[in-house]
């Protein structure tokens, strides 16, 4: 008992992670109707430029921000200079998937050059472990539990309460009717990817904070689990990304706890194809069924 | 030549009817029949460990390193003929699983965490076919032939190729009979097919069955040619460079995923060898893969239908004229005909 309240405690660590992750993701999925598959090289990328920041001598938060800012414009640029002009090509969603799928591995292999395939870590401290009802978290992991649910209040506050947010969300489900309705629809576009790739940084940064290690992999790796808690909580939708956020990173944890260490990424690979079978909308499933992810 | 030479190209040849069977198998699921398969390598590496397993003989046998299951030694051409029997039953499998109404790029996803899953399981269960390590010193075929390598590997090489050549012969006759009319249409318009009378799902199932069985051959003719399988043989990765190759070559065409795979695996990835070494020592690897990733998105860009694309069939002129009561439509003097009337 006493050991599953532990699991349950690296599993809020790991939700975290994916929270802030899955969110970017499901965002730009809900407003381009795209699947980003170089959505975890602009993270790893986050992450090594927030590793050149901190090698220079930065704070590891300075170089956080400097990273997150990095992967918000690589994001926008990708989409204006040439997920846009490929979706008004042809509307091929398979051509798309092979496109970000090439941009992904482009930038990937990039880092490889440039940095080689060694691993790196941050200067930084994990700070003092705390106790909290038979759960152990460092410092370092309060604070990126703190970050997720920040974000995932700004996030809420923005798409319920602001102009930008409510535009963002009649764009996701019918933007042919949101122009009609006067809203500038690539304007929303723009500040959604500028957003959402904050986002991946932020993930990319965090999660090697956490893990302490940083190579041409990390983001691509971790982008499966991203994808699942999206998927998983219904593509599309930034409460949906929340909650499957929780699931996945919490059942994996778990089952990495009881069974080895090899096995989180297998559960959370299980939970999402059963989820993508019998329910390919995922738990909230308003933009997906909207998007007609499956018939 | 010399005869390191010789058994370069001897193996860069055996190389390429191993990348054009796995090619035409899956030109035959995605651009015939309009299939994602991002899991297609898993049928490539079920070959593989199935003739390693068919032909390595007794785990338990003294002086084993490595843990298996099955360990027999069955005579060479048989463990072919398993192998492909087994990688096609398993497609069928998967494709009942997955045929669900998902949409292109959704089942493109289940595809990936598939083969990712496979990834994940083989590399665990070391008992299954030795963990990450792989299977090693899997018997070759024709050793008893020659005791040159540089012979023995043309000697495979006219066995890759003949294996080739069958696989191909096979493709092109699916594609040019009716039923590859049929994989064609259900390709373009499912709900028309299936309002044509075409049993959608169990076409579907067919090309599963049948692209997976030549990816087990090809895995198949490779692995009783390295020698050697492990998990790290069959990333993900390698379906993206099958599906590159067939979108350079030309999706759906008969030649196309021969020149893709002549293309892109193989001229790209032994190009890379001609490199001088530069930068640091992971810079040329990863360049391979840039260029392979700029060489995807300028083709979808510039030539999104390859090389040899899939020539149109349509019927020749004068057949469509007797066919149609074409002068009614064609006639120049028809609009005055209707207007004396």
């Amino acid at each position: 008992m006493q050991s599953l309240v532990l699991y349950i405690g690296f599993g809020l660590v790991t939700a975290s992670i994916l929270c802030i992750g899955a969110i970017g993701f499901t965002l730009q999925f809900g407003i381009s109707n795209l699947f980003n598959l170089a959505f975890g090289a602009t993270m790893t990328l986050a992450a090594f430029i927030a590793y050149v920041c901190n090698a220079a001598g930065l704070s590891i938060w300075v170089a956080l921000v400097l990273g997150t800012v990095a992967a918000s414009l690589l994001s926008y640029l990708l989409n204006r200079g040439l997920f846009v002009p490929f979706k008004g090509r042809s509307s091929n969603l398979f051509a798309m998937i092979m496109v970000t799928l090439g941009v992904g591995l482009v930038i990937q292999y990039s880092i490889e050059g440039i940095w080689g395939a060694t691993n790196f870590s941050y200067n930084m401290t994990q700070g003092s472990s705390e106790h909290f009802a038979g759960m152990v978290f460092t410092n370092t992991q309060l604070v990126v539990i703190g970050i997720a649910v920040a974000e995932a209040v700004v996030v809420h506050s923005l798409l319920r309460y602001t102009k930008l947010g409510k535009a963002m969300r009649a764009v996701a489900v019918n933007d042919r009717l949101a122009r009609n309705c006067g809203i500038p629809v690539r304007r929303v576009v723009d500040a959604t990817w500028l957003l959402s790739g904050a986002l991946s940084g932020l993930a990319g940064v965090v999660l090697v904070m956490d893990v302490q290690v940083l190579n041409s992999n990390s983001g691509s790796d971790f982008l499966i689990l991203i994808v699942a808690a999206a998927v998983v909580g219904g593509i599309g939708s930034p409460y949906g990304a929340m909650l499957g956020s929780l699931v996945i990173g919490i059942v994996g944890e778990i089952s990495a706890g009881f069974v080895n260490a090899e096995f989180k990424d297998i559960a959370a690979f299980v939970i999402l194809v059963a989820v993508l079978l019998l329910r390919p909308t995922g738990i909230i499933s308003s933009v997906a069924s909207a998007k007609e992810v499956a018939r | 030549m010399s005869s390191a030479w010789q058994f370069y190209i001897a193996t860069l040849v055996i190389y390429s009817f191993v990348y054009i069977i796995a090619a035409s198998g899956l030109n035959l699921q995605f651009g015939v029949a309009g299939i994602y398969n991002f899991a297609y390598i898993i049928f490539q590496a079920a070959g593989a460990y199935c003739t390693a397993v068919l032909s390595l003989g007794n785990p338990h046998a003294s002086g084993s390193f490595q843990s298996y299951i099955l360990g027999l030694s069955l005579p060479f051409p048989v463990p072919l003929l398993i192998s492909a029997v087994f990688a096609g039953l398993l497609g069928v499998g998967l494709g009942a699983v997955t045929i669900r109404r998902l949409r292109a790029d959704y089942l493109a996803i289940v595809m990936l965490v598939i083969s990712l899953i496979a990834t994940d399981v083989v590399t665990d269960a070391t008992g299954l076919f030795n963990g990450a390590t792989g299977l090693s010193l899997v018997p070759q075929p024709f050793s008893s032939l020659t005791s040159s390598t540089t012979a023995y590997n043309w000697i495979y090489a006219v066995y890759a190729g003949v294996v080739c050549v069958i696989v191909l012969m096979a493709v092109r006759t699916i594609i040019r009979s009716p039923l590859g009319r049929s994989l064609r249409s259900v390709r373009e318009n499912e709900h028309a097919a299936s309002a044509l009378g075409k049993n959608v799902v169990g076409l579907r199932l067919f090309v599963f069955g049948v692209g997976g069985a030549i990816a087990g051959v090809s895995g198949s003719v490779l692995v009783s040619f390295t020698q050697a399988w492990a998990p790290s043989s069959w990333l993900y990765g390698e379906t993206f460079v099958l599906f590159t190759a067939l979108i350079v070559g030309g999706v759906g065409s008969n030649l196309g995923p021969v020149l893709g795979a002549l293309l892109v695996p193989v001229v790209l990835a032994e190009g890379s060898r001609y490199i001088p070494q530069f930068g640091s020592p992971t810079l040329v690897p990863s360049l391979e893969w840039i260029v392979i990733g700029i060489v995807l998105i300028a083709f979808l860009w510039f030539w999104p239908r390859g090389v040899v694309p899939e020539p149109k069939r349509i019927f020749p002129k004068s057949w469509s004229r007797a066919a149609a009561p074409a002068t009614l439509f064609e006639d120049d003097h028809a609009p005055q005909r209707v207007g004396s009337r």
